[in-house]
């Protein structure tokens, strides 16, 4: 295995990491990253050996992820609204999740992909700003602006499905 | 030192670690100072700890054998197969809310045929809508005067057990329903309801549905937005050009109505 491989091999774990946040299921996730590895492997001169591939390769899948949510929302807006906590019927078996996880998840998914991209960049990545700007294609201030809707959006979903709960406990 | 106003702005640099760091002292004398701003912060900051304990575990799981294959230049034939699928579960907007591996795998391989079953029910709904709900004096065929024997026939017809939901909270009140075609040969039951201002929306239900979905559709810019469930043995929709949050809530009620009234 050569060097530039056995980097990019490293960086797996976070790529699927990533993926996931983007797209909750496992499989589709991991679709998302051998899409990446693939791109990656037919481009692997544009990385200077040196330097970290975590930004180049991050590069590479954002732009898989956002052509093809593109492509989806060309067939009309389709949005996916959070599952209330009793109805997610089939979560993903091979992960046990608490309902605060599951719950956070739901409501990550339920956000536009442009947010939702730019906040797990940012908070669960730990990319800087400027970093994450740079990998995702926009401004700065974009990114921020991103961010801080993501992070509005984000927490008035989990207060709504708190309520909810509230709301069935009294009726009980 | 220039003394600056700290804003909602500041909460998230700080959090993520862009405040410089002449200015920390400052932005923590301002969040004391200010309990709205604090409670704000300390709420974005459990959610980032929620965000990254959600998906911690990612970190720890092996590398699947078909992405170090794909890496290494030995890919194998089952990982081919799933190459590039991803998307598509995007696409049918079932996988990623409700449906599981088995929906995912149904949707492609039964030749695409039920991957947008939730956007037929969407348009179905949204094109009922744009033709009824502008008819002043033949919207309906059974007006709300006549509720009892509008609930009663459409149930007989659509073959669900169908209470039309009491929208008054929501400032709704019924106008009446009619019956519809819906998919190849099925019936649904549209149901139209107008607030004070005569602004309309319509809930659609019907026992065609052989998927479990959940989401909200446009047909067109600017046009009616439906906000539609899917399950097995029926669907509904609820379609109107309402702000999304209002909207949204009036669907929601509508749609927990409706449920109990079908599993009666």
């Amino acid at each position: 295995m050569d060097d530039k491989k056995a980097a990019i091999l490293s960086e797996i774990p976070r790529l699927r990491r990533y993926a996931r946040s983007l797209l909750r299921d496992r499989d589709s996730a991991d679709d998302l990253v051998q899409d990446c590895l693939e791109r990656a492997l037919m481009r692997l001169d544009n990385w200077q050996t040196g330097e970290s591939p975590r930004r180049w390769l991050f590069t590479i899948m954002h732009h898989l992820f956002i052509d093809q949510m593109r492509k989806v929302n060309r067939r009309g807006e389709a949005a996916i609204l959070p599952l209330e906590a009793g109805e997610a019927q089939a979560a993903p078996a091979d992960q046990v999740e608490t309902i605060a996880s599951r719950e956070i998840m739901d409501a990550l998914q339920a956000i536009s992909p442009d947010r939702r991209a730019a906040l797990v960049m940012v908070a669960i990545e730990g990319f800087s700003y400027a970093e994450a700007a740079n990998i995702l294609g926009v401004p700065a201030g974009t990114l921020m602006s991103r961010i801080a809707r993501g992070r509005e959006e984000l927490r008035g979903l989990l207060d709504d499905s708190a309520r909810r709960r509230s709301i069935r406990i009294v009726e009980k | 030192m220039t003394r600056r106003d700290f804003s909602e702005r500041d909460i998230h640099m700080a959090l993520d670690g862009e405040l410089p760091g002449e200015e920390r002292m400052a932005y923590d004398a301002w969040l004391e100072a200010n309990a709205e701003m604090k409670a704000k912060a300390a709420r974005y900051t459990a959610d980032r700890a929620a965000l990254r304990s959600a998906f911690a575990g990612v970190l720890d799981e092996p590398v699947p054998a078909r992405l170090r294959q794909a890496l290494l230049g030995e890919t194998s034939v089952k990982a081919t197969a799933w190459r590039s699928r991803w998307w598509l579960s995007a696409a049918a907007a079932v996988v990623l809310a409700v449906g599981g591996l088995s929906g995912y795998v149904a949707g492609i391989d039964g030749i695409g045929k039920t991957d947008n079953d939730d956007d037929q029910i969407a348009e179905q709904a949204i094109a009922a809508h744009v033709i009824y709900a502008a008819e002043k004096r033949h919207a309906v065929e059974v007006p709300a005067s006549d509720k009892d024997h509008l609930q009663t026939w459409l149930s007989n017809r659509v073959g669900l057990k169908l209470v039309a939901p009491d929208l008054a909270s929501e400032g709704f009140e019924l106008v009446g329903g009619r019956l519809l075609p819906a998919g190849s040969q099925g019936k649904a039951a549209m149901l139209l309801y107008e607030d004070a201002k005569g602004e309309r929306i319509s809930l659609f239900v019907t026992a065609e549905s052989a998927e479990t979905a959940k989401g909200t559709y446009m047909a067109e810019t600017g046009g009616p937005e439906a906000v539609y469930w899917l399950d097995k043995g029926y669907a509904c929709a609820v379609v109107g050009s309402l702000p999304p949050e209002r909207l949204s809530a009036v669907a929601k009620s509508a749609y927990g109505q409706l449920l109990a009234g079908i599993s009666s």
